[in-house]
């Protein structure tokens, strides 16, 4: 069983060392009515036992680097090494946030020119990276929109359009900022409900959240139609561009009508996920939206670049200094490295590779959309219900063939759903691999259903009782 | 160049069992008015010419060259070489987010455990696996106490908390029927406890201060939070954690709720980020906590294992309902500052704090002939404190520099009554021909 660092603490045992102190420091003590009384219940551990026991915390988690990762909706691709050597260079390292702009204009330059790529990607005109992930970015784009009505004078516009088929971050963003959620349904193709939408949007519409390519990998043919009736109604068009992997230099969300975005340099952008962040959210938008652009912000007057600290007509600062810096620096120089060409090729290899995928699957689940997908796809694993078996069972089964699972049970109005993203990334190699995987877990359900029922077998755990982990939280292991 | 694998050989057959000729034809969806062209030249970059690209871009911040003073919420610290080598793991730093717990053990016991000595440190039942920084954990932590306290709608800011943090919190509650009021700070940077006793009344549902204040100065927060209490409002405490290693926990303080920023615990000041909100609480508001946790349980053989937990409150199952729409938050960073507060351990985390203490005191006091006497001479402090010099602020800073010194944080940019005074971080990466160094410049400005 595996022990926690609190229960590996012998006494006294330590890994540290402080530089060397000095007599005149330590004449200097404290006063003793701020000391804290009670003990301090941090382990003991030496530095071969901690490091000990990162590694073996290491081996017992997947990764993109150890196992094909095809997580829907995450964009799982190679992160390349080269954007972590960039990120510790001690010039950006060793530079503090508040530092004035003379001496640390190459940080203002990453910062400038980043946004700059990221809005030609977009069609947009300008932007912050601020936002310290997707949910914020989100965020910070609906409160622009509320900010522009409101400047108006458009006060009842109270309602955030949102498709049944979001994310749900979109719905808690909106209601974070105040907004009422009104859900927009999807119709059998997996497309909009023009019809719906048409009916909800009115002079109480502040805007639509909108993902396209949507949740379920599809494009929508009367985009162009969708962002008329919004717009029409007086509405804005809030583009989720969490995942642009698709549509990478291929098609621009402010050319289909959109007039504020986000996107992930976690997911498009190739930075790594570190099993839940750091992210980075920049947020991108157009002209009639840019003067609500939060603060700090960055601009270049005569080759020097400036710091924009305050500005009144701002929805104002959403983060503590400039946002996830380091992770710009990864996101720039992949900008870089691919330029305008190499994004375009990611754009259509990651769909080249989803719709291989899609293709060779449909003989195994059920394809709920038959039209091609963009950069990943839905699934329906309901053929085996009679068997017992669920999506989740073969996700958990896969497991065991050392391939991560697909997210599951995303979209929600997906029944037994499976989202496929196989990424740019993969050679068809892997593909095939995760294909015959996918055969081999069928003959199972046919010949032995609890074998892929009582999955997984072979990691560290078995399968974990989450309903007993809500019901009686044990969320601390202090034990000293 | 690009990281893709697939070339023409395997396009070709992968097109085929498509059955289109083209990856055009997959694009049918996409209206042709909408689509680019596709661009005819390479212009992309080897990974050699990225790398020098970006080394000439780093040598255009001449920052690094100085010895450095500011802090103001970013602290130069000694960070562990394991820091780097543990991050730095494939398993660590290229995995989701753990959905799938069973193939995600290694992540979420390291989350356990960074919210494990989140406890200790804080003394607080628990904690949430983190936040984006500290602005937004003081955020999210006014929102939460507000939710806690249904029918109070009035929330106190100390005027001494991080300004930028205070905008943050502003911008968030801005959406949201909460009355904001400012708890000024007297002369010498205390709390005005009279303002403060007077503006708490019982529709306040919560006062949020910080510890050290921006300021520096450590204030009576025991008398905040037993005021607080009798008025039946919440405490909200933001604090570098580092101060728990030799001050008061917040626990001690009364705090209900604790928050800041564990950025001095294994992150470089990397140009703000990425930094590492945190949030711990008393157990019973803990299904009011915003985004992830990781709890223990165990599996079908009975064997202890690590899931996220209490997800109910969470946007991907409540939707427009759940406490907060954070999703990625910092996990990563949050394993950098446990790796950091693990190597330094029980004993090392108290004797940091306390070098930290004494390498301020010693400079804060060997200024003192140099400076201006303050109503901020006196305060008590811990790692940063006031000084100010017998020259305005421009002049000041540039002797400074000539010296090869960023002397620290200007405070007359936060508060025009603080004009010429200078915030000055000291922490354990000075040494003492350092601290002199400073102070011969100083010399030389009187």
């Amino acid at each position: 069983m595996s022990k926690t660092v609190f229960e590996k603490s012998q006494p006294e045992q330590h890994a540290y060392s402080l530089p060397v102190d000095a007599p005149d420091f330590q004449r200097y003590q404290p006063v003793d009515s701020l000391l804290r009384q009670t003990p301090l219940n941090l382990p003991e551990v030496s530095e071969i036992d901690l490091t000990r026991h990162f590694c073996e915390l290491s081996r017992k988690n997947m990764s993109i680097d150890t196992n094909f990762y095809p997580l829907g909706s995450c964009t799982m691709k190679l992160n390349p090494r080269v954007n972590e050597w960039c990120a510790a260079l001690p010039g950006f390292t060793r530079t503090h946030p508040l530092a004035a702009e003379e001496f640390v204009q190459g940080n203002l330059e990453v910062i400038f020119d980043l946004l700059q790529i990221l809005c030609r990607i977009g069609g947009m005109s300008a932007g912050s990276l601020l936002p310290n992930a997707g949910a914020q970015g989100e965020y910070t784009g609906v409160q622009m929109i509320a900010a522009y009505h409101h400047q108006r004078g458009d006060h009842q516009r109270n309602e955030f359009l949102i498709p049944d088929n979001a994310h749900g971050t979109n719905p808690a963003t909106a209601a974070t900022a105040g907004f009422k959620i009104v859900p927009i349904r999807t119709n059998a193709q997996g497309d909009m409900d023009l019809n719906h939408l048409r009916q909800m949007a009115s002079d109480h519409t502040a805007g639509l959240m909108l993902t396209n390519p949507n949740t379920l990998g599809l494009f929508s043919p009367v985009i162009a139609e969708i962002t008329e009736i919004v717009h029409q109604a007086g509405g804005l068009l809030y583009y989720d561009g969490a995942n642009l992997n698709a549509i990478l230099n291929i098609v621009r969300p402010g050319d289909m009508g959109f007039d504020v975005m986000h996107l992930n340099l976690h997911k498009t952008f190739s930075t790594p996920h570190g099993g839940g962040g750091p992210g980075s959210g920049p947020v991108l938008c157009n002209d009639k939206l840019k003067t609500f652009l939060p603060v700090p912000r960055v601009e270049l007057h005569k080759d020097v670049y400036r710091i924009i600290w305050e500005d009144s007509a701002s929805i104002g600062k959403i983060a503590s200094f400039h946002g996830n810096f380091a992770i710009y620096l990864r996101a720039y120089l992949y900008a870089k490295l691919h330029g305008d060409f190499g994004l375009r090729r990611i754009g259509e290899q990651s769909v080249l590779n989803a719709n291989y995928l899609k293709t060779r699957l449909s003989s195994l689940f059920t394809i709920p959309f038959p039209q091609f997908c963009m950069h990943e796809f839905v699934v329906q694993a309901d053929n085996y219900l009679d068997k017992g078996v669920r999506a989740l069972d073969i996700a958990k089964r896969l497991l065991d063939y050392g391939i991560h699972a697909p997210t599951i049970y995303f979209p929600l109005i997906i029944k037994e759903c499976m989202l496929i993203e196989p990424t740019e990334s993969e050679s068809k190699a892997t593909l095939d691999h995760f294909i015959d995987v996918m055969k081999k877990i069928v003959e199972e359900i046919n010949v032995d259903p609890d074998l892929v029922k009582t999955a997984p077998h072979t990691l560290s755990v078995t399968r974990l009782d989450e309903a007993r982990a809500a019901k009686n939280p044990i969320l601390s292991g202090l034990t000293l | 160049m690009d990281f893709i694998s697939n070339q023409e050989p395997q396009n070709r057959e992968m097109l085929a069992a498509i059955g289109v000729s083209s990856v055009e034809d997959l694009f049918e969806t996409v209206s042709a008015k909408l689509r680019l062209p596709r661009p005819i030249h390479d212009d992309g970059l080897s990974e050699f010419e990225g790398m020098k690209l970006m080394e000439g871009i780093a040598a255009k911040n001449t920052f690094p060259q100085f010895d450095n003073y500011l802090g103001a919420g970013a602290y130069e610290h000694h960070v562990p070489a394991i820091v780097g080598m543990i991050c730095g793991k494939s398993e660590f730093l290229t995995s989701y987010t753990p959905y799938q717990p069973e193939a995600s053990q290694g992540m979420l016991q390291a989350i356990f455990e960074f919210q494990s000595v989140l406890c200790a440190l804080t003394g607080l039942d628990v904690s949430n696996a983190s936040l984006y920084d500290g602005a937004s954990a003081c955020a999210e932590a006014l929102l939460m106490a507000v939710r806690c306290q249904k029918k109070r709608n009035k929330a106190l800011i100390a005027q001494s908390l991080h300004p930028h943090y205070r905008a943050v919190a502003e911008q968030y509650i801005s959406s949201h029927d909460i009355q904001i009021e400012s708890i000024a700070f007297q002369s010498d940077g205390q709390l005005d406890m009279q303002a403060l006793e007077r503006q708490l009344d019982e529709n306040t549902a919560t006062i949020l201060v910080q510890y050290p204040s921006f300021l520096g100065g450590i204030d009576d927060l025991k008398r905040v939070s037993d005021y607080a209490k009798s008025k039946g409002a919440l405490t909200i405490i933001c604090a570098n954690p580092l101060v728990y290693g030799l001050y008061a926990s917040a626990q001690e303080l009364g705090a209900d709720i604790a928050v800041g920023d564990c950025q001095p615990f294994g992150l470089p000041l990397q140009f703000g980020g990425p930094y590492v909100g945190y949030i711990a609480c008393r157990q019973d508001l803990m299904r009011q906590l915003p985004g992830r946790i990781v709890g223990e349980t165990v599996d079908t053989q009975g064997r202890r294992g690590f899931t996220l937990t209490l997800q109910a409150r969470e946007q991907h199952i409540r939707r427009e309902k759940a406490t907060s729409n954070i999703c990625t938050n910092q996990a990563l960073a949050a394993l950098a500052s446990l790796i950091s507060i693990l190597w330094y351990g029980k004993e090392g985390v108290r004797r940091l704090a306390l070098t930290n203490f004494q390498r301020a005191a010693y400079l804060r006091d060997k200024l003192k002939p140099l400076t201006l006497v303050t109503p901020f001479s006196q305060t008590p402090v811990f790692n940063e404190f006031i000084v100010k010099f017998k020259r305005p602020m421009a002049e000041t800073l540039k002797h400074f520099h000539r010296h090869g010194i960023h002397p620290g944080v200007d405070l007359g940019c936060f508060y025009p009554q603080l004009a010429d005074h200078l915030l000055v971080a000291v922490t354990e990466v000075k040494n003492q021909s350092q601290l002199d160094s400073y102070c011969a410049a100083a010399k030389e400005l009187i």
